[in-house]
């Protein structure tokens, strides 16, 4: 018999509520997407306004005729107007006094392609609620196909890999940074397997919230989309992380600094290994993708020099 | 014309967690279940804060999973630091009845 | 009871609008320029900035987000508004539609424009008619004065427990966009208490923190069929409710304006012209100046386009020798005006009638006394057996 931890991990102490949601939500098995709404909603506890739209996400945050997945209210509306309509909600609720978590709970295709002209609006004119992206690199619930958080490189249903094609032409677009750059007042990455990080910064958005706009950019591998087994979907997010594809890091006003810095980042290749959609890579293509994460991570460094405050030294290898 | 059984009480497309509160048989998904060694079992937790439908239980020293939920994924036996968790093929407790 | 007399004020139809969103005490506006509405925008931010209009003021980076905005405060339970017109009213179609399926009660201003079928910025009411199957309730004035007293009887309609449904007070720019008249500005005690009566209805679903409803389900199957049917019936009641609410308001302001159609001079009239807009008012002159002459010929003024008035057009209609209609717009794929198709689909319940379509007025082109003597004369001539051209697009006849 092992010694027994005496205590749970710290983040169970972050728990202001039960899970709002039901025990069988139409998610695949070891989709970190169902991770991050029951930990979101355990965190955040029942008087959130949840904003949901046509993704992965809909057929559990909206309901179906009358039924319901959980117990949160929640508005749901087109991909075209999820920071709008959340906006109507914020000032509505802040003109008759009501303190309301109203969060837009979106995919990467809604809040960088279709939705991002209001998300960008509503960031400019600093709206009261928090925006939160996840970021499977594609618009999966249709079928896999591409979006511009897409690798470059990656295959997708319609980016696929032939003769005529070797994946994605153009690299991704850094959405977190470029909503940094309205200079609301929060935006932050994060990742389910740095579970305790997430939490810590959905703490602070509800807090940053009543400042002004927040936006996280949360990091969710598709087990079904990338080509990856069920189980492993922490396991990559967690490589991501190490191998400084995606850095955590966080904003406020527009100051930057790292959330969690590696002191070793591992090879891209040590990702891009786990992951099918990249199987077809060439070497000289993954030394393209090192060079590619390498820079953007040089210029997210060189963001935080500028006055962002320390980052932890408690650096991961 | 009137209608003959009004199913949605609302006059639009609102729904109502009081009134009907909808969950499907997720347990019935999966073709393999973890199994967890009480001697391994450290109570470290990760377990249940990594399974994405959060149906681990608490049994106070150890967890282990609510079948009528778990999907079978295998992220607890993966994360598991101690080798604890075995993801075992339904097949084997086929002799228990349906979904047990 | 009745209300005080207002202060009379020489201003733009633009502003009139304004005035009147202002009057009726809105949570959040939602506004983005667009030519010919910005000066409503324009005046509610002067409102607010003087400290006149206590709202949330939301300037917008495109009006699909204006649209969104707007339903989702009216769904939480409170009053918004926004103008537009044209481009933008087809930017926001999706929300529009959004709009009109989740019940928001909504009040909008259109500001009637050439829609971009070809680019121009004119007037025209290609934008409204473009949207008629929506599911809004959609209103024409006439003048300046009614541009105000309809945007508070639209809240009072798109309010009503009973209805629920976003109302739509178009006008049409260039022509009353940017003509001042003078306009009698009701006393902001006198709104209240106009719109009064809603807060004693029970009160609408609302998204609330406190509640878990859900606003926006996935519809499917039979209960789909029950929301889209439940949807058309209110339709249907708003015609009935537009009757009350434009009666009561004649009761207190003393101003009326027939409810879904206004019928000048039409119980001995023989013949009868049928428009909508701003060319009403020019109709009436010619009406009465043929009239003078002798010739037995009414004036109908299509107030409610959305739902579409059919009950009060039939009984207008009985017994008629024949109808003009001068739409201000096309109906793509039947070669006519929109509003003359709709005339047509009446045909079986007031018999058959010689029925024209006069396509006029499009793109800031005068829709003319010239032009409506002439539309009289070739209705008249159909009234007595003569062969008739059945649509006729006037100015490209000169």
């Amino acid at each position: 018999m092992v010694q027994k931890a005496k205590k749970l991990p710290r983040v169970f102490d972050y728990f202001r509520d039960e899970d709002q949601f039901v025990g069988g939500l139409a998610f695949c098995a070891g989709c970190p997407l169902e991770l991050a709404l029951r930990i979101l909603s355990k965190v955040l506890g029942r008087e959130t306004v949840l904003v949901g739209t046509p993704s992965c996400s809909a057929p559990v945050i909206h309901g179906q005729n009358i039924g319901t997945w959980h117990r949160l209210p929640y508005y749901g509306c087109l991909m075209t107007g999820v920071p709008s309509s959340a906006t109507g909600l914020a000032r509505y609720y802040r003109k008759v006094g009501k303190d309301v978590n109203v969060v837009c709970f979106t995919g990467d295709g809604c809040a960088a392609d279709v939705g991002f002209q209001p998300l960008s609006g509503a960031a400019e004119r600093n709206e009261h609620f928090i925006y939160i992206c996840y970021d499977n690199e594609g618009y999966m619930n249709t079928g896999i196909q591409r979006s511009s958080t897409t690798p470059r490189g990656a295959a997708t249903t319609t980016t696929p890999v032939g003769v005529a094609g070797r994946g994605k032409e153009t690299s991704a677009k850094n959405l977190p940074l470029i909503m940094a750059m309205h200079r609301p007042s929060y935006v932050a990455t994060a990742t389910l397997s740095h579970l305790e990080d997430f939490v810590k910064k959905l703490l602070k958005a509800e807090e940053k919230r009543k400042e002004g706009f927040v936006y996280i950019h949360v990091f969710i591998p598709c087990a079904v989309g990338w080509g990856i087994e069920s189980d492993s979907t922490i396991q990559v997010s967690r490589m991501a992380v190490r191998t400084n594809y995606f850095p955590l890091w966080e904003a406020e006003n527009g100051k930057f600094r790292l959330t969690h810095t590696v002191a070793t980042p591992k090879p891209i290749t040590e990702y891009t290994k786990l992951i099918r959609k990249f199987r077809h890579l060439t070497e000289e293509e993954l030394a393209r993708l090192q060079e590619e994460v390498n820079s953007n991570f040089a210029f997210l460094r060189h963001l935080t020099e500028f006055g962002g405050g320390e980052s932890p030294s408690n650096a991961e290898g | 014309m009137v209608i003959m059984k009004e199913f949605i009480k609302y006059e639009a497309g609102w729904s109502d967690a009081d009134e009907l509160l909808l969950c499907l048989d997720t347990g019935s998904w999966r073709t393999k279940r973890p199994v967890v060694d009480r001697q391994k079992c450290n109570y470290c937790a990760l377990c249940a804060l990594y399974c994405p439908p959060q149906c681990m239980v608490n049994m106070n020293d150890y967890f282990t999973p609510n079948l009528d939920f778990c999907k079978g994924c295998g992220i607890c036996a993966k994360e598991c630091p101690r080798g604890a968790v075995t993801m075992v093929p339904e097949g084997e407790f086929a002799h228990e009845g349906a979904k047990r | 009871m009745k209300a005080q007399k207002g202060e009379i004020r020489v201003i733009t139809g633009n502003a009139a609008a304004a005035y009147g969103a202002m009057l009726c005490r809105p949570d959040v506006v939602a506004s983005y320029p667009i030519t010919p509405q910005s000066e409503v925008v324009e005046q509610l931010s002067r409102f607010h900035a003087d400290g006149i209009l206590d709202a949330e003021m939301v300037e917008v980076e495109g009006e699909n987000s204006a649209m969104n905005i707007v339903a989702a405060v009216t769904l939480a339970g409170g009053r918004a508004f926004t103008a537009t017109s044209s481009a933008g009213l087809a930017f926001m179609f999706d929300a529009f539609l959004m709009t009109a399926g989740y019940r928001a009660p909504v009040v909008m201003i259109n500001v009637n424009r050439e829609l971009t079928s070809i680019f121009s910025v004119s007037g025209g009411q290609q934008d409204i008619m473009t949207v008629l199957n929506a599911g809004w309730v959609q209103i024409s004035v006439e003048n300046c004065q009614e541009i105000l007293d309809s945007v508070i009887m639209a809240f009072r309609l798109a309010e009503d427990i009973e209805i629920q449904l976003p109302v739509m007070v178009c006008y049409d720019g260039f022509y009353l966009s940017f003509l001042a008249e003078a306009v009698e500005i009701p006393a902001r005690e006198d709104v209240d208490q106009f719109l009064a009566p809603l807060k004693l209805q029970p009160e609408r679903t609302k998204l609330v923190p406190e509640k878990p409803l859900g606003c926006g389900t996935h519809g499917i199957l039979r209960g789909f069929m029950e929301l889209r049917y439940k949807h058309c019936a209110a339709l249907e009641r708003a015609k009935q409710k537009l009757e009350e609410i434009d009666r009561e308001f004649g009761e207190f302001f003393g101003r009326s304006y027939g409810g879904q159609i206004e019928e000048y001079r039409t119980e001995d009239a023989e013949i009868v012209v049928l428009t909508s807009g701003s060319a009403v008012g020019t109709a009436r002159t010619v009406v009465d100046a043929k009239r003078a002459q002798g010739l037995k010929v009414g004036l109908i003024k299509l107030r409610m386009i959305r739902p579409f008035p059919r009950e009060r057009l039939t009984q207008a209609l009985k017994g008629k020798k024949a109808v003009g209609i001068i739409d201000r717009s096309v109906c793509f794929g039947w070669n006519c005006g929109p509003m003359y198709m709709e005339l047509r689909a009446l045909c079986p319940d007031i018999g058959f009638v010689p029925m024209m379509s006069f396509i006029d007025g499009l793109a800031n082109m005068d829709i003319s006394i010239p032009h409506i003597e002439r539309v009289i004369d070739d209705v008249y001539a159909a009234s007595q057996g003569k062969p008739y051209q059945e649509v006729t697009w006037i100015p490209l006849e000169e």
